[in-house]
């Protein structure tokens, strides 16, 4: 089997395609890449086809062999990363710059160091990675690893699989083809929450809803693939707002009795019963899943027809 | 009836989603008509269509909104609840009866004492009232094999938590307002754990997920004594 080897793992990586589509009403996570943005990106860099599965790497820290040669790109956060000739020392490698395609030769090695900002880098691999799926998505929703649905959680050993259409190629085309990505989608510094109010927040009093627009609020330590709790001047809602539990969406924006908000992302449970204030837009929600604990966020409320008019532009992007 | 029928709102959630609500109630009647809702819009609006979810009183819809604009779907989905409404008394539903051994000890009733606090009942009454009860599954969500039976007793009842628990055990038996559930598998939550089932909530069967309550379903927990729960293969929480 043509494969990455992972020869080292500081933190978590997983599998990530665009996610299951009709899994939810049996109460998975739709699951998928959280940056939507860099990971489309990489695919379309590679020429893949969109929904390739590629790794989506946390905080870096990461060393692949590879068995076999293969062309792959880094986008997202910028890891440092360098290519490591085997035999070779780490101070000889070659410096790799995010959003260009390289080679890796048969055992050479891939090494991804702590990036500076940004929470999130995509390795993906030409025609992409392959392994078990479940409901049609290679996806690795992190808090289902114990159905065993998809491949077991990646550690040191781990053998990713190249995909089996690889062909090897000694020549290739390494120039940065021009496209017509924004290469500021993600900005530094703090971000604007666009959402789409719920029915409850049009309900709330008027100095509630400017309580919850006029505020910066901090990302906590508690902030994964399942949700991003933030942390700001309690915002009460009355717990019986929420009524009987209803289904939640990705981006759906969630306020426990503590009044500090939870927005939930990708591997997010699929019914709640905490009052909903709103949605996050899904671009913004790209945005957010590369932003680290400590960042600050506020929120925007914006009016659906906007919010289809943002992904749609987003989605044109990469036909 | 008219097409803004005041039983059912329906409200974009998302780009790509929209939530259709009925009166705020545990009814399963109304339950009924929102399962069959579910199931006809599978059938007429599947070119439209990413996916139906059903809770209590609410069905959320995944769809294509590049392929269909929300006022026509909205349109689309008024007709459909006529058609329901006028039909209803020809709909049955097909059930089963699922029986759930739970252990009410200390070791697994972790949030007992709390319960006790709120409800002003004594444990040997929080436990007789829980398991003398018939539940009607409502909603299969929030985690796999996640079951939400309702509805509990008032004098039960319990807010959730303020801050919801980072580890739920496999198994535990909670409770939250007129809610009662089993967590499949360690799980973040709110709820509060009044006992626990060694009773696995699915199976995964050539790649298939089977879960041991199905929505429609009638459920009845069935109290057991701790050397039952381990014969059963029940497992204590690590505190």
């Amino acid at each position: 089997m043509k494969h990455l080897e992972v020869t080292k793992i500081n933190g978590m990586a997983t599998l990530q395609d665009l996610g299951r589509d009709h899994a939810q009403h049996l109460g998975f996570s739709g699951s998928g890449a959280a940056d939507e943005f860099s990971f489309l990106l990489a695919n379309h860099l590679l020429q893949n086809s969109p929904n390739s599965p590629a790794l989506e790497i946390v905080l870096g820290q990461v060393h692949l062999t590879a068995n076999s040669s293969c062309q792959f790109v880094l986008t997202g956060a910028d890891c440092h990363a360098q290519i490591i000739k085997q035999g070779a020392n780490a101070d000889q490698g070659q410096k790799i710059t995010n959003n260009r395609s390289y080679h890796l030769a048969q055992g050479d090695s891939l090494q991804l160091h702590m990036p500076r900002s940004q929470l999130l880098t995509y390795l993906a691999v030409k025609n992409g990675f392959e392994g078990k799926k479940f409901l049609n998505s290679l996806s690795q929703a992190t808090n289902e690893f114990n159905l065993a649905f998809t491949e077991p959680a990646i550690k040191q050993g781990t053998r990713l699989a190249l995909s089996s259409q690889e062909q090897a190629t000694d020549t290739f085309d390494n120039k940065i083809k021009p496209h017509r990505l924004n290469p500021n989608f993600h900005q530094e510094g703090d971000l604007v929450l666009r959402f789409i109010p719920s029915q409850l927040w049009h309900d709330l009093p008027t100095a509630k809803q400017e309580q919850f627009t006029e505020q910066y609020y901090q990302i906590s330590a508690q902030a994964n693939r399942m949700g991003y709790r933030l942390q700001g001047n309690a915002l009460t809602i009355d717990p019986s707002a929420a009524g009987l539990s209803k289904p939640v969406c990705f981006g759906t924006i969630q306020c426990p009795s503590d009044g500090q908000p939870i927005v939930l992302m990708k591997d997010r449970q699929t019914i709640g019963g905490y009052p909903v204030l709103g949605t996050v837009i899904q671009t913004d929600l790209f945005r957010l899943s590369q932003k680290r604990p400590g960042n600050k966020v506020s929120f925007l409320p914006i009016t659906i027809g906007q919010a289809q008019a943002q992904l749609s532009a987003f989605l044109h992007k990469f036909p | 009836m008219s097409r803004s029928d005041p039983t059912m709102t329906i409200y974009p959630v998302s780009e790509n989603a929209l939530l259709i609500s009925w009166l705020e109630q545990i009814c399963p009647i109304q339950h009924q008509q929102i399962t069959a809702m579910a199931q006809q819009i599978n059938k007429s609006l599947s070119a439209y269509l990413i996916e139906t979810i059903v809770s209590y009183n609410t069905l959320q819809i995944y769809y294509h909104f590049d392929k269909i604009t929300l006022p026509s779907l909205e349109h689309k989905l008024s007709d459909i609840w006529q058609e329901i409404v006028k039909h209803t008394e020809r709909q049955h539903s097909q059930s089963n009866s699922v029986e759930i051994p739970v252990y009410y000890g200390d070791e697994v009733a972790l949030d007992m004492d709390d319960v006790v606090k709120h409800t002003q009942l004594d444990r040997a009454t929080i436990i007789k009232q829980h398991s003398t009860r018939v539940y009607h599954a409502f909603a299969l969500g929030f985690t796999p094999g996640f079951c939400y039976l309702g509805s509990l007793p008032k004098q039960l009842s319990v807010a959730r938590k303020a801050t919801p628990r980072l580890s739920i055990p496999k198994g535990a038996v909670a409770i939250a307002e007129q809610q009662t559930a089993v967590y499949p598998n360690s799980s973040p939550g709110g709820w509060h754990i009044i006992g626990q089932t060694p009773l696995a909530m699915y199976q995964v069967i050539e790649q298939q997920f089977i879960p041991t309550i199905a929505v429609g379903d009638t459920v009845k927990f069935v109290p057991i004594d701790k050397r039952q729960f381990i014969e059963l293969g029940g497992v204590f929480p690590t505190s």
